[in-house]
């Protein structure tokens, strides 16, 4: 239970750094006012927190915090759900790109210690990579056209 | 305390989000450049071990963080799906079932190649999905970033990020001017579940099929956004474990050591 708490702890203390960065990108990199991102940011926090702590209940830990902190993201934001329209009006000023950039900050920053790991996965990973891509696309862009065909005939 | 033995972590990592943002994005063309790329190169720059700037344990340390940071991103992400789902609902059948062709497609192409070039389990990480946000952050979350599967989603990551969207405006371009599918069709295969790469292949679509140019972008955007939001759902419970399945048969390797995983994440 206690190292359970120390985890939460810890979480929260990621996710509110992560606010911050956030909230420091959204205002270099796209000129916005302090007041309503801030809110918007420490609602974020207030979601994903939910999220890990259900995640963290018995019964729920089956399933990965990703999917029980979308899960409430989806919930509040259905129409309908009171508070919902007041919350998404604050989360909206924060862009979605200005949370990506200290993700990816922190992303970069962890590398070093893989270089040698990377480098042997290198050149490898361009051609895995345009054959992944390729392969979405052209197999969804044929079931497309299988299920168009399909429909064009009834 | 953690966070005072780590200072020099997060001030680093605030001076890169400055950075990154004040490069802004950039355009050239077809090609996009995002804050976020700048901000994976320059940190990745930064922790070169040539240049001594950080060690092993606040490596770690940024490597536990980023799959709890990626949550925040997953809120807001789920927050545009709940509006949208009536939308989503009414989608007709194509809409749907092109879905499993972007889920399975990057299977299909892409562990052939991965085994062929003789990857290990990063071919799991690489392969399972187009490898967008949100599937960074299942991997990081089941197997941490630094595992072999880590390095892989990261690897297709990076890739992605870099030249996704040239290379998929490229080849849907060379398709469509093939003109074996219907446009129409061709404008869902785009919905890739990344904004860019979408875009990317909608530009080439619409140079091929100038006439249909509206309900192009139409079917591109509703199969992008059913992509992105099933995206995290099926990654987690059909395509990751399928790929892992189809890896462990074809090449026997599997995980040694379970107890890796479930590594607790504090520090």
């Amino acid at each position: 239970m206690l190292e359970n708490i120390a985890k939460l702890k810890d979480y929260l203390f990621i996710l509110l750094v992560t606010a911050a960065y956030s909230l420091l990108a959204n205002v270099v990199g796209y000129d916005s006012p302090l007041a309503g991102p801030s809110i918007g940011c420490l609602l974020l926090v207030v979601i994903a927190f939910v999220g890990i702590v259900i995640s963290m209940l018995p019964g729920f830990r089956a399933l990965p915090m990703v999917f029980w902190v979308s899960v409430v993201a989806v919930v509040v934001s259905v129409p309908g759900f009171p508070g919902g329209d007041w919350l998404l009006s604050y989360t909206k000023q924060v862009s979605f790109l200005a949370i990506t950039t200290p993700i990816l900050a922190y992303g970069g920053l962890c590398l070093g210690k893989d270089f040698e790991a990377f480098k042997q996965l290198s050149w490898r990973i361009v051609p895995v990579a345009l054959a992944v891509a390729a392969g979405s696309f052209l197999c969804a862009t044929v079931l497309a056209e299988f299920v168009l065909h399909l429909e064009g005939i009834f | 305390m953690q966070a005072v033995k780590n200072l020099k972590l997060h001030l680093l990592a605030a001076i890169v989000v400055v950075l990154a943002e004040m490069i802004g994005i950039q355009k050239f063309g077809l090609v996009v450049l995002l804050p976020l790329l700048y901000a994976l190169v320059i940190g990745g720059i930064l922790s070169a071990p040539a240049l001594r700037i950080l060690d092993g344990k606040q490596m770690d340390r940024a490597a536990k963080f980023m799959p709890i940071a990626m949550l925040v991103l997953i809120a807001k992400i789920g927050l545009d799906i709940g509006p949208n789902l009536e939308t989503l609902l009414n989608s007709g059948w194509a809409l749907i079932l092109q879905e499993f062709g972007h889920f399975f497609g990057t299977i299909i192409f892409g562990l052939p190649v991965a085994l062929l070039l003789k990857m290990k389990r990063e071919a799991i990480g690489a392969c399972y999905s187009i490898d967008r946000e949100a599937n960074v952050a299942i991997i990081g979350e089941k197997f941490g970033l630094s595992s072999p599967e880590g390095r892989g989603v990261m690897g297709m990551y990076i890739c992605g990020t870099v030249f996704g969207a040239l290379w998929i405006s490229l080849l849907a371009g060379i398709v469509a001017q093939m003109g074996i599918f219907h446009p129409h069709a061709l404008a869902m295969g785009v919905g890739i579940g990344s904004a860019s790469m979408m875009a990317a292949g909608m530009g080439s679509i619409i140079a091929a099929y100038p006439a249909d140019a509206q309900l192009i972008q139409a079917y591109a955007a509703a199969a992008n956004l059913m992509t992105s939001i099933l995206g995290i759902y099926f990654a987690l419970f059909v395509s990751l474990p399928v790929t892992i399945k189809v890896y462990e048969f074809f090449t026997g390797d599997r995980r040694q050591n379970k107890e890796a995983i479930e590594a607790p994440v504090n520090n």
